[in-house]
């Protein structure tokens, strides 16, 4: 790995990873989960190397209670997550707080404004002051490298967790990093529990002793930690402020150049938004008569100064959410115009772009879709047609969180639900003991490993009538293919005991359906089966497995196998069955054209639109090379 | 002190290379020592949906360009290209793959009412990109460093801040192994391309 001195050009999820390295960080854990992978995938990557135990884990519970307890032990710990993750893991961060740590722990909560990639926007800042842990959060990739070390530090002072927030922006934006020291000869990877039932065994009447012990904690930290690199102060001593936590530093700090009104303002640059260090903001008070906090989502730095506010009787006009958008990521555009407001000005920005292009027909949305191959094109067809054949008409489909989610999409339609990992199942238990329709529930691989075990034995156990519909496409797809227990792979590629889906639904009681997707005909027959089983009152599961295509195409090119082309023929009569009943982003309809036409890069020669064709006008244009069927499976 | 930042936004469908493109030009920043900061604006991390990345060249932290303030726009696919113009202004450079590929599904423009429109708003280039990497190249996904190229040849400001040598050390920097190779004539194709037009 590259050396002290050296310059990349790093994630900022990657540049925790690396400070997370040159700190000694000897375990680290996570589910994934965007915009938080990539932090414990770089670590994955030299694992071996450096001899650090790093685990994609089962959900993001179970990965703080394992880096935790290496820290309790005495070594140096990660975990990662996004922000709806560590609603999983909040009974461990709550009690967490109170047992404390002995090595350092950083629990990395990767928030995602604008929701590019969740189910909602929730601004994790508040778990520091539900939990009462401190909240570091970094402005750009450089300072999220520097802060990493740091929050090892105060971790190990006040022996508590520490909450690194980064933001969807943060974690994907890409800067210079010159590394300021070697990876260590030596991590620390093994520790020694030493027993304390008073501290780690939370009944009552020590969990109040140990609440208390934590107040004390909080507020050492308010005192204490109004100092670089946590709170800087520029141009202290003026009657304007801007106080900025996060990454809306980044944005001030161009506004203001660029309006050219640097030394007009005191700016404050908050990296530990909670809790609000007290010393430096009463003695912005002092000077400062009108402020502008500026921050991403929910005012919680500027609650948190309108309290002292009040404790001072300053007499100031403090603004936030007035002129500071709450929904939506900041950028240097919004902020301008906020400041501008502030100011009392009009809110206009000095750029000014183009006229959006008007044309007919417009310029279409383009939503992630199915890949070409995608496995749950396939299911979702043979579902959809097995329950026709069936007769099962009214169906309500209760989704989940992966890929397949786009099924809600025409023209599928097959997520009439999706609210958060594991919700499939749930949902659908309580909806079939109170409605008539037949109610199914879609749920990835990964996610029924996650969160899919207790609803499913919630099913049986308390006589729900829902049917559970497993895409099992033997990764963790959406974040980028990482291993789960159903691959016998380890995160660092080594080899584990590989547990089967069908095994787990087998033994509480469901009737269970394997289909391979990939054999159509063959799985519709079965599907209708399914389908009839669960009918005639039993309870009953498909777990339907292929691999994910862009793993097929990968492990294609790496081994030299080529895959299938398909081509339409003169045959076609343009009745768009193909077009219209898989929406594969291979098959397109040219201007001018009445017919489709298969784009021959993209197509993954899985043979599902050769099998919809009712003239047999889709047929195989390049054969496979000998074991390409193997790679699917 | 108000520096300028050089703005670069790329435009096109996940899978066509558009990371790697942003990554190029940050390692080419670095190896001619400049700052640099490249967001990856994309959906559910997955292939299919529409990408941005925003490149800006220069110092400064804040990650995404505002509506109107790029320099120069490198789109890899038409839809895409025309969806993002208004972070383009009427002295923004826009350079173009002509290739357009259509969500599934769609109705859309064609390809021919893009470049109408596009070309009364903006100084438009608009090159076959995916046409040499396929047919010259041999290798499709090498589209993206053929505009890289190109762009580079068109933009006397772009060089300011990176150029064509960096671009190459950068080529070698980020790919490996027979990539290099083909990457680099991709590079080389497409400044050729640009400097043949003879535009300053």
């Amino acid at each position: 790995m590259l050396e002290r001195g050296s310059v990349a050009l790093l994630l900022g999820n990657e540049a925790i990873a690396r400070a997370a390295i040159e700190a000694g960080v000897g375990f680290a854990a996570a589910y994934p989960g965007t915009p938080s992978t990539e932090v414990v995938e770089s670590l994955a990557e030299v694992a071996k190397e450096i001899g650090m135990h790093v685990e994609w884990s089962t959900n993001e519970k179970v990965s703080f209670e394992a880096a935790y307890a290496a820290s309790i032990a005495g070594v140096r710990a990660l975990v990662a997550m996004k922000h709806v993750g560590l609603n999983v893991a909040s009974d461990i961060l709550m009690s967490s707080a109170y047992t404390g740590v002995n090595s350092g722990l950083l629990v990395v909560s990767a928030d995602d404004p604008s929701q590019h990639s969740s189910q909602n926007e929730q601004d994790n800042r508040w778990y520091g002051l539900l939990s009462h842990l401190p909240v570091v959060e970094p402005w750009c990739p450089r300072n999220a490298y520097r802060l990493t070390k740091v929050s090892y530090e105060i971790s190990e002072k006040y022996r508590l967790p520490v909450i690194l927030r980064t933001t969807t922006r943060l974690s994907h934006t890409r800067q210079p990093i010159v590394y300021e020291a070697d990876v260590p000869r030596e991590v620390r990877t093994r520790g020694s529990f030493k027993k304390d039932v008073e501290r780690y065994v939370l009944v009552p009447a020590h969990s109040r002793k140990l609440k208390e012990a934590l107040m004390k904690k909080w507020e050492e930290i308010r005192e204490d930690l109004g100092v670089e690199p946590f709170i800087s102060i520029e141009n202290p001593g003026l009657r304007r402020a801007i106080v900025a936590s996060g990454i809306s530093y980044a944005h001030v700090d161009e506004a203001l150049n660029l309006m050219n009104m640097r030394n007009d303002f005191t700016v404050v640059r908050v990296s530990m938004p909670v809790p609000l260090p007290v010393k430096p903001m009463k003695e912005l008070l002092s000077y400062a008569k009108s402020i502008l906090v500026v921050e991403e989502l929910d005012p919680v730095v500027e609650l948190q100064l309108s309290k002292i506010v009040v404790e001072e009787s300053a007499s100031v006009e403090l603004y936030g959410k007035d002129y500071v958008p709450a929904n939506y990521e900041l950028s240097l555009e919004i902020v301008y115009k906020s400041i501008k407001a502030f100011l009392g000005e009009e809110p206009s920005a000095p750029w000014s772009g183009v006229e959006p292009v008007k044309l007919e027909p417009q310029v279409p949305p383009r939503p992630p879709t199915l890949c070409p191959g995608c496995p749950h094109r396939n299911t979702f067809y043979v579902a959809k047609v097995a329950a026709n054949k069936a007769g099962v008409r009214d169906l309500i489909y209760t989704g989940d969180i992966g890929c397949y989610t786009l099924g809600y999409l025409p023209p599928f339609r097959v997520q009439d639900t999706s609210l958060e990992m594991g919700g499939s199942i749930g949902v659908a238990h309580g909806l079939s003991l109170v409605v008539e329709d037949t109610v199914i529930a879609v749920i990835g691989d990964s996610t029924f490993y996650h969160a899919g075990l207790p609803p499913s034995i919630n099913v049986v156990y308390n006589g729900g009538r829902a049917l559970i519909l497993v895409l099992d496409n033997l990764c963790t797809a959406m974040t980028g293919h990482q291993p789960h227990p159903g691959t016998g792979l380890t995160a660092t590629g080594e080899k584990a005991e590989r547990m089967f889906i069908e095994d787990f639904l087998k033994s509480m009681g469901f009737k269970t359906y394997v289909i391979d997707p990939m054999n159509v005909g063959e799985s519709i027959g079965e599907f209708v089966k399914a389908y009839r089983e669960h009918l005639s009152g039993k309870h009953v599961a498909v777990v339907s497995r292929m691999k994910c295509a862009l793993e097929v195409l990968r492990a294609a090119r790496a081994r030299g196998i080529a895959l299938p082309k398909y081509a339409i023929t003169d045959a076609c009569t343009g009745c768009m069955a193909c077009v219209n009943l898989l929406g594969c982003p291979a098959i397109v309809v040219e201007e001018g054209s009445r017919k489709p036409r298969i784009l021959e890069e993209a197509c993954a020669g899985c043979g599902l639109c050769a099998y919809v064709c009712p003239y047999d006008a889709i047929v195989v244009s390049r054969e496979g090379g000998a074991g390409w069927r193997e790679l699917w499976h | 002190m108000a520096l300028k930042r050089f703005n670069i936004l790329i435009a096109g469908v996940g899978g066509q290379g558009l990371l790697t493109l942003g990554e190029l030009i940050g390692n080419a920043a670095i190896e001619s020592g400049v700052d640099v900061t490249v967001a990856e604006v994309h959906g559910l991390s997955q292939r299919g949906g529409s990408v941005v990345v925003h490149v800006r060249l220069g110092p400064g932290s804040s990650p995404v360009i505002p509506k109107g303030a790029a320099d120069l726009i490198i789109g890899l696919e038409a839809i895409e290209t025309a969806r993002y113009i208004d972070y383009a202004s009427r002295e923004s450079l826009v350079v173009m793959d002509s290739f357009i590929w259509p969500p599934p599904l769609s109705k859309h423009p064609s390809l021919k009412q893009i470049v109408g429109e596009l070309s009364g708003r903006v100084k438009l280039f608009v090159i076959d990109a995916s046409r040499i990497a396929r047919e010259e190249l041999k290798a499709a996904v090498a589209a993206n460093v053929v505009l890289l190229g190109y762009s580079l040849a068109l933009s006397k400001e772009f060089r300011n801040y990176v150029d064509l040598e960096a671009a190459v050390k950068a080529v070698r920097r980020v790919f490996r192994g027979k990539a290099v190779e083909v990457n680099e004539k991709a590079l080389i194709r497409g400044y050729s391309e640009g400097g043949s037009l003879g535009v300053k």
